[in-house]
This record gives C-alpha cells, structure tokens and sequence, in this order.
C-alpha cells in the first residue's frame, strides 16, 4: 500500500493507495508514527483509493485514533469504498473514528 | 485445489494470494473482498499463533460444489488444539477508550462468511468456512 503524507498549513493530509493487511501493517505503523507525535493534530485521512484493510489496519486506525483523541486533535477519514466502509460499520469503528 | 505450506513462517501473504488465485474463487470483486478477509483473518491466526515461532505446517484447500454455488475454503494445521470460534465476539459498541482489537479478525469473518466451523481431528485443528457465491 503507498502512503502519502503532506502537511497543509495547520492539517496532514494521508493519502491511502491499495490494500492495507497483514504483509504491510508493519510499515503502515511505520509510515504513521510521525502522526502520533505533536499537539492537537488536525488529520484527514483520503481512502478513497483505499481498496481493503483487514483487522491489521482497524487496529491501527484505533492506536491512531486514541492518540489523536488523547491529545485533544482530530481525525477524519473521507471517502471510504463501501467494502472498507462496511468494515468499519461493522466493527462499530465508525462510531468511533469520523467517516465523511 | 490443495496446498500445503511447511514451514508457515512468513508465509501468510503467500498462503492467501495462493487461496486467492485459486480457480474455485469467484470473480465478483464484492465478494473477492469478503473471501480475502476472511482468509486473511483466519489465515493470520494460525500462523501467527499455532505453532511456537511459527514453525509447522498448513494445509488449504478450496472446493466448489458440482452447481457453483457454494465455495468452502479449509485451513488444517497441526498447531495447538485451539478453536477461535470459541473467542467471545468483540463488543462492537464500546466507546473509543474501552475498545481493544482482540478478537475482531475471527468476528469478521463469522460475519462475512455464510458458515464457519471448527473440529480437532487426529491431532489437527481444521476450520472450515463456507460461502455462497452464486450471483445474487
């Protein structure tokens, strides 16, 4: 999965690209640990290219988000594929991470 | 189609591109999508967790009934006796600071798949998951 992450003004803005699972979870967590550091992120996630992620990624989207929540920040993901949407329905995620 | 994997370790994306490839699976990308995290879920458990550092075997299979409809895909390991149906399902409506990922993989999967079930025979853990793949 490819990973794209640019800081516009006060927002960092991930760009998601392809599948998110058990062979590339590690470098995911790799590729987001500078997004747990820093005062009140302001995070928008575009998953619109986002073709899948299985409980590997859920689990990280978590860590994410309690950082981020923990540090009075915000985090949005946008435009997700009803696939990865149901996931995240499914697991109850989206009442706990802000889809858009 | 049948294929063992000795040993498992580091292994999980090659055991789920060969399941995913077989010729039994559906083409229909909805469905591709629900197979493969199914796989990926209970696929991950066994070689992350059945064996001691991962060092042991996996048998998968894939069969589709003689009309096409129903696909089973099934796991056989010789790791420790261990039934994930068994693992209580995550409950799904815990606010953000109670909630914990364990058990989310195998709770996917039973609700993605149409049937899952387990059985320990002759020393092996065997998992079973079927799935209607017959166009809606």
């Amino acid at each position: 999965m490819e990973v794209k992450i640019e800081k516009i003004e006060d927002k960092t803005m991930v760009v998601l690209n392809g599948r998110l699972d058990t062979t590339n979870a590690d470098k995911f967590q790799q590729d987001i640990a500078p997004l747990m550091q820093g005062d009140a992120p302001n995070i928008e996630i575009d998953c619109t290219d986002m073709e899948y992620t299985s409980s590997q990624g859920l689990r990280l989207f978590l860590m994410l988000q309690k950082s981020v929540v923990a540090r009075k920040g915000n985090l949005v993901m946008r435009n997700m594929k009803p696939n990865v949407k149901e996931v995240f329905d499914i697991t109850g995620f989206s009442n706990i991470i802000r889809i858009i | 189609m049948k294929k063992l994997f000795n040993p498992i370790k580091d292994k999980s994306g090659e055991i789920i591109e060969c399941l995913m490839s077989s010729p039994d699976m559906p083409t229909d990308e909805d469905l591709r999508f629900k197979l493969r995290l199914s796989i990926e879920e209970t696929v991950e458990n066994v070689v992350q967790y059945a064996y001691k550092d991962s060092i042991g075997w996996m048998e998968v299979e894939t069969n589709l009934d003689e009309k096409g409809f129903l696909l089973t895909v099934t796991l056989k390991d010789a790791g420790k006796k261990f039934n994930p149906l068994e693992m209580p399902d995550p409950d799904v409506n815990l606010p953000l600071e109670e909630r914990e990922i364990g058990g989310l993989g195998i709770f996917l999967c039973k609700q993605f798949m149409d049937e899952v079930e387990y059985h320990y025979e002759d020393g092996c853990n065997i998992l079973t998951m079927k799935k209607n793949i017959a166009k809606q």
